[in-house]
């Protein structure tokens, strides 16, 4: 397969991350049925909040919401933000470790678009000499610029000075 | 025909409400779910979540994997859509996700059945009408291992939003 190191980015082992640093993620997605429908479904979840556009048209009460329309169900929101922020934040991780303080501010319905931005909480040894662990904090934002999640994410990052010409 | 089907239909319902939880309690979730190659890497590929864990055989291999590794936000959102019907599926809202962790990766062949013991239950300060709450939610997978737990609140409606709180 040749190197390891030339199939991954140059610029985002666990040497790189300082505490304070705030990224602002390159590319947004906007959600539509492909997202939220197929996910929600292939995962079973059961909420029809998310796929009968029907029921929320006449009787949008288990939301709590005026929306008239399927509301994107938030895990698939998340993992979306999640996602944007993946290539620069987890890259080159060894493992995604947990999550925590994991918030949704704002619904989101299909046309909706997401764009990302990470801070770095925290970046510590651990037992490994080859890999550190970073906290980031993911931010999510939508076409209006409203803030529509927030959630923090720990992750074992490959450490350049082993892992960078493997 | 079709006005004889309908009146003589009864609601078959889903889901629970405030009154239906206590603190304590423990239920195993419907279903299951093995989580295929092709889940994995369609959540992969949608979410934009590149990591060559994720969707490089070989790569994952070189890193000790037997097998391509299983995207820990798909076991997440697989964990939490098996609790839906019996958590939150006509309750109400997300309110958050917290504490997670991810114990041992997930290979594509492998099946997970999710659990959730109810953790805390209250009546809303705010809006009296709803309760809120939390669970904490564990996948376990066919060896009987742990692989993920996390806590997750929801806001929860009152069966009956004027009678004594719990």
């Amino acid at each position: 397969m040749g190197k390891l190191s030339e199939l991954t980015g140059k610029d985002n082992y666990f040497e790189d991350f300082k505490v304070g640093q705030v990224f602002r993620h390159a590319r947004g997605k906007t959600i539509e049925g492909l997202e939220n429908v197929l996910i929600t479904n292939l995962v079973m979840n059961t909420a029809q909040a998310h796929f009968n556009e029907h029921a929320m048209q006449v009787a949008p009460i288990q939301m709590a919401t005026p929306i008239r329309e399927r509301v994107s169900y938030g895990g698939v929101n998340f993992s979306v933000i999640m996602g944007l922020a993946s290539q620069d934040c987890c890259e080159n991780a060894l493992a995604e470790l947990g999550m925590d303080n994991i918030r949704l501010l704002t619904p989101v319905v299909h046309g909706d678009t997401l764009y990302a931005y990470s801070e770095v909480l925290s970046v510590m040894d651990t037992e490994r000499e080859d890999a550190g662990e970073v906290v980031f904090r993911h931010y999510g934002t939508n076409q209006r610029d409203e803030q529509v999640f927030q959630g923090d994410r720990r992750v074992l990052l490959k450490r350049r000075s082993h892992w960078g010409d493997r | 025909m079709t006005e004889d089907f309908r009146a003589r239909a009864v609601l078959w319902p889903k889901g629970h409400l405030f009154e239906d939880f206590h603190v304590g309690q423990v239920r195993t979730h419907h279903w299951g779910r093995t989580i295929s190659e092709s889940d994995t890497l369609l959540f992969t590929t949608l979410t934009l979540s590149y990591n060559p864990l994720y969707s490089n055989r070989e790569y994952a291999k070189a890193h000790g994997h037997p097998d391509i590794v299983v995207n820990p936000l798909l076991v997440f959102n697989t964990i939490l859509g098996l609790s839906v019907q019996d958590n939150s599926e006509i309750g109400g809202p997300f309110v958050g996700v917290g504490k997670l962790t991810y114990h041992q990766p997930v290979y594509p062949g492998d099946t997970l059945v999710s659990k959730s013991t109810t953790v805390a239950c209250r009546v809303s300060a705010s809006k009296p009408e709803n309760g809120i709450v939390t669970w904490h939610t564990e996948g376990i997978n066919q060896h009987g291992v742990r692989v993920i737990d996390f806590e997750r609140s929801n806001i929860v409606r009152r069966r009956n939003p004027n009678g004594e709180a719990k």
